[in-house]
Order: structure tokens, then sequence, then C-alpha cells
């Protein structure tokens, strides 16, 4: 952490946009227009609880929101709904963050997984209740294992490339304070 | 609970808080407005991605080439069978053209001794395929022709053979195609040469089921299945594809048109048909015409004395 952390946190929350964006450029690729069978991980959703729960200060809650809207709107989904959800569950996860910095990886997973389960059950109810068409329960299904089993991967790639890790015990985080 | 509030609250001021708290509510409102008012939202849709998906453009269409051209190497290894394959569909298809040549003069022959006039409106705009809808839970594309163009809202797309989905969502530059195969896709359909009426309703699997066919026992695996011009939503008579029954016993529609290869849509223009609503005045108009003569003539010899 040699360089300025100012410096440092803009350039993470510009790589975080990238990322998001290139995220959504490869989903709208028009390679397959036959319904597919299958469902990918939502990546762009593991990438960005991962950073949440590793450096809470490079995903701000205005930021997260914006991307999840324009991820809403360029999918065809219902706009603002999960945009909504994953923001109070990064919130809910960035609110644990102190406590399960020191806990292992495994209690991280855990977490991430119920709160995934949480917001998806949420979704599709609140879907149901308000007679929106939905996507069939298998396809979602598939994709929350999916997204669940992606996160180590993307929790690695995090940590050895763009070097999103957690902090160690007197490390000056970004805003200057001392943790 | 209490602990972890207690812990952050260093971390999260009450502002930040607040700021979370009318972002969240900023969202709902915004999913509770589209489920109330969806056109309006549907247009404000449609203007982020007329602003966004050209911009990414110039990087979409050597990444899809590059891929296709990947799955097209992939697809050399059984280039001999393939080959062998499409000379034996080449021969059926030397005897259908035969047959449809045929079929064509014949029907010029017929259309000529009837002397019909077909609908001389029914012309169409190509657009490219610029993407798709990036989630596998819903079946649409994007066009890279809108408003620009004059596409209007509920036209048909089709490719060089069948109907692919409705223009749903026009942007300044681009429109939105909701493909047969999506969830929200509901058309009504004729099955020839039995003539029964039915709908087409899709259900993201790549053959969508025909559901409400007034006699099914009427329907064969293999009728072909038109659009019927019902609901005043497409012209009539656009093909499909075939009747398909798969092991439930359900039909299906084998589509038409080439679902895996998507690259140019036809947006068939459609004004709609005039009607005659009011068949009592055609025989006797309501003022008579040589009243409102007589009316004139007064009126232009007072001007003139």
């Amino acid at each position: 952490m040699a360089e300025n952390p100012a410096y440092r946190l803009w350039t993470m929350r510009i790589l975080y946009v990238v990322l998001g964006l290139t995220l959504i450029f490869l989903h709208l690729l028009p390679l397959d227009t036959l319904p597919r069978s299958w469902a990918g991980p939502d990546i762009m959703l593991a990438l960005t609880f991962a950073w949440v729960l590793r450096r809470p200060e490079y995903v701000p809650p205005l930021l997260l929101a914006g991307m999840f809207l324009l991820a809403d709107l360029m999918f065809h989904r219902p706009p603002g709904l999960w945009a909504a959800l994953v923001l109070v569950a990064a919130e809910t996860l960035r609110a644990r963050y102190i406590g399960l910095r020191d806990l292992t990886f495994a209690v991280e997973w855990v977490s991430v997984a119920s709160t995934l389960v949480v917001i998806m059950i949420v979704y599709r109810v609140v879907l149901t209740v308000l007679m929106v068409d939905q996507a069939p329960l298998g396809l979602s299904l598939m994709q929350l294992i999916m997204t669940m089993a992606v996160y180590p991967v993307v929790v690695v790639v995090s940590q050895t490339v763009f070097g999103v890790r957690k902090l160690a015990p007197g490390d000056i985080d970004a805003l200057g304070g001392r943790t | 609970m209490a602990r972890n509030r207690a812990q952050t609250t260093d971390y999260t001021g009450p502002l930040k808080r607040m700021l979370i708290g009318v972002l969240v509510l900023v969202l709902i409102g915004l999913f509770l407005l589209w489920r109330i008012d969806s056109p309006r939202v549907e247009r404000f849709r449609a203007q982020v991605i007329d602003r966004v998906v050209p911009g990414f453009d110039w990087a979409m269409a050597p990444v899809t080439g590059a891929v296709n051209i990947l799955r097209d190497f992939q697809s050399y290894q059984r280039i001999y069978q393939q080959n062998q394959e499409l000379r034996r569909e080449l021969q059926q298809m030397k005897a259908w053209k035969e047959a449809a040549l045929q079929l064509e003069q014949e029907n010029a022959r017929l259309l000529d001794l009837n002397n019909v006039q077909l609908d001389p409106r029914l012309t169409f705009v190509t657009g490219v395929v610029l993407a798709d809808s990036g989630s596998p839970f819903r079946q649409s594309v994007l066009i890279n022709v809108g408003a620009r163009d004059g596409i209007v809202d509920g036209w048909a797309a089709m490719d060089g053979l069948g109907l692919v989905g409705r223009i749903s969502g026009v942007g300044d530059n681009t429109a939105r195609v909701i493909l047969l195969t999506d969830t929200s896709s509901r058309i009504p359909v004729t099955i020839q040469p039995s003539g029964q009426q039915a709908l087409v309703i899709g259900d993201n699997t790549a053959a969508p089921p025909i559901d409400f066919i007034e006699a099914a026992d009427q329907v064969r695996p293999g009728d072909r299945v038109m659009t019927s011009g019902d609901g005043e939503v497409f012209p009539a008579g656009l093909l499909i594809g075939q009747v398909a029954e798969d092991p439930g016993g359900r039909m299906r529609v084998r589509l038409a048109a080439d679902y895996e290869r998507l690259e140019f849509l036809r947006v068939l223009r459609n004004y709609g048909h005039e009607r005659v609503t009011d068949p009592g005045s055609l025989i006797a108009p309501e003022g008579l015409p040589g009243s409102e003569v007589g009316d004139a003539e007064t009126t232009a010899e007072g001007a003139d004395g």
C-alpha cells in the first residue's frame, strides 16, 4: 500500500464499473438466440458480494445501485426490483463486514449463499404477488446454485488479479482510517 | 444484529444510511411505477438501450464474428458427413423446386383469372441483430432499426422464411423483438389445412406449444401453422412453422425461422386495414347532395347580385 490511498480507491471503483460493463457486454452478445436449457452464474453478483466483504469502500451503494439498475434495464428484467434487493443484501453483508473479516472463508461462503437464497425467494415472491411473468423455477435455481459455486473462484481471482484482499490489522484503509 | 450495528457505527454514518434508504425507495418506486404504468417505463428502457447498445456495437461485431468462426471451425471436423447430407438435401430440394415453380405458375394464372389484388402495403425494413436479451430467462433480440426508420410497436419481425417475433420497445436507433419463444409471447394462429384457430404460447423452449385448439383431433403433426390476423396485431398468413407432437402428446410448433442464427430480421410494415363499421350509411348518405348543390347556387347568385 505504498501508493496514494485515494488514487487507489478511485482506480478500484472505476475498475468495478469497467468489470460490470464488460460482463453486461458479454451477456448481450447475440450468440445464443435459441432458448437455453441451462443458466450460467450471475458473476456480477458474486463479484459485488466478494468486493463488499473485502473492501466495502470500493463498492459504494450509489455505484452498486447504478450498475444493477443498468443491468435490469439492459437484460429486460423488471426494472429496479432486483437492483433494490441486491442493494439491501449488499448493505446487510457490509454491516457484517467487520464480524466476518476475522472468520474463515467457509463462514463467509455460507453467509453469502444464504443471502443469495433469501433475495432469490423475495424476488420470486414479489413477482408472483404482483403477477409478473417470470422465469421457470428450474432455471432460477440453477443460476442460484451456479452463482454459489462460482463465488470462491471470483474471490480468488479478485484477490490475485485485482488485489482486493481483506485488510490485515494495522493496514490503513482507503478512507484513511486505521482499522 | 445489535452488536454488528454497534461495531459499524463509525463506518456507516447516519447520512450514509439515509442515502441507502433513499436509493432502495427510489428503486422500488421505479419497479412499482413500471408495474402500474409499464409503457412509460418501457419507453425509458428503450431510450437507455438506445444510448448504450450502439456504443457497444463496434466491439460486439468482431467478438461475435470471432466466436462464430471458432464454432464453424469445430464443424469442419465433420465436413465430409455434412457434405453428404447436403448433397442428399439438395437432391430433395431440386424436386421441391420443380414443384414450387409449377405451383407458382399455376397460382399466377389463377390470380390473373380472378383479377385478385394482394395487399400492396406489406413492405419490410431489414435490420441487423445487435444483441440478445442477455439472460437465459428472456428471449428477445435487439435490432439496429428503430423509430428513425419508422418502426412501430407491434409489427411482425421475420427472417427469410418464418415469423420470428413482435416488436416491443422502440428506441430511436434500436428496437427490441420479443421472440415467439419468450414466456410473454402469445400469437393467434390458424392451422392449415384444417383451418383450426389456436394460440401459440411461448414457454422458453425451442418449440412453443399450441393451446386453445378448437378441435384438437383435426390437427395432425406436419400441418402448417400461420398467423391468423386475429387481434389485428399481425397480418394474416405469415408462416410460423409446422405442428409437431412432443412425447407427452402435446402439440408444439417446430418453428420455420432459423433461431440458431438470427442475423438479419425483416420488420413488416403493417398499418392495419380499413374497416367498414357502419353498414347503414353505405346506401343512403345523411345529407342529400341535391339540397347542398341548390344552397351553393343560391348563395353564389346572391353574391353576384
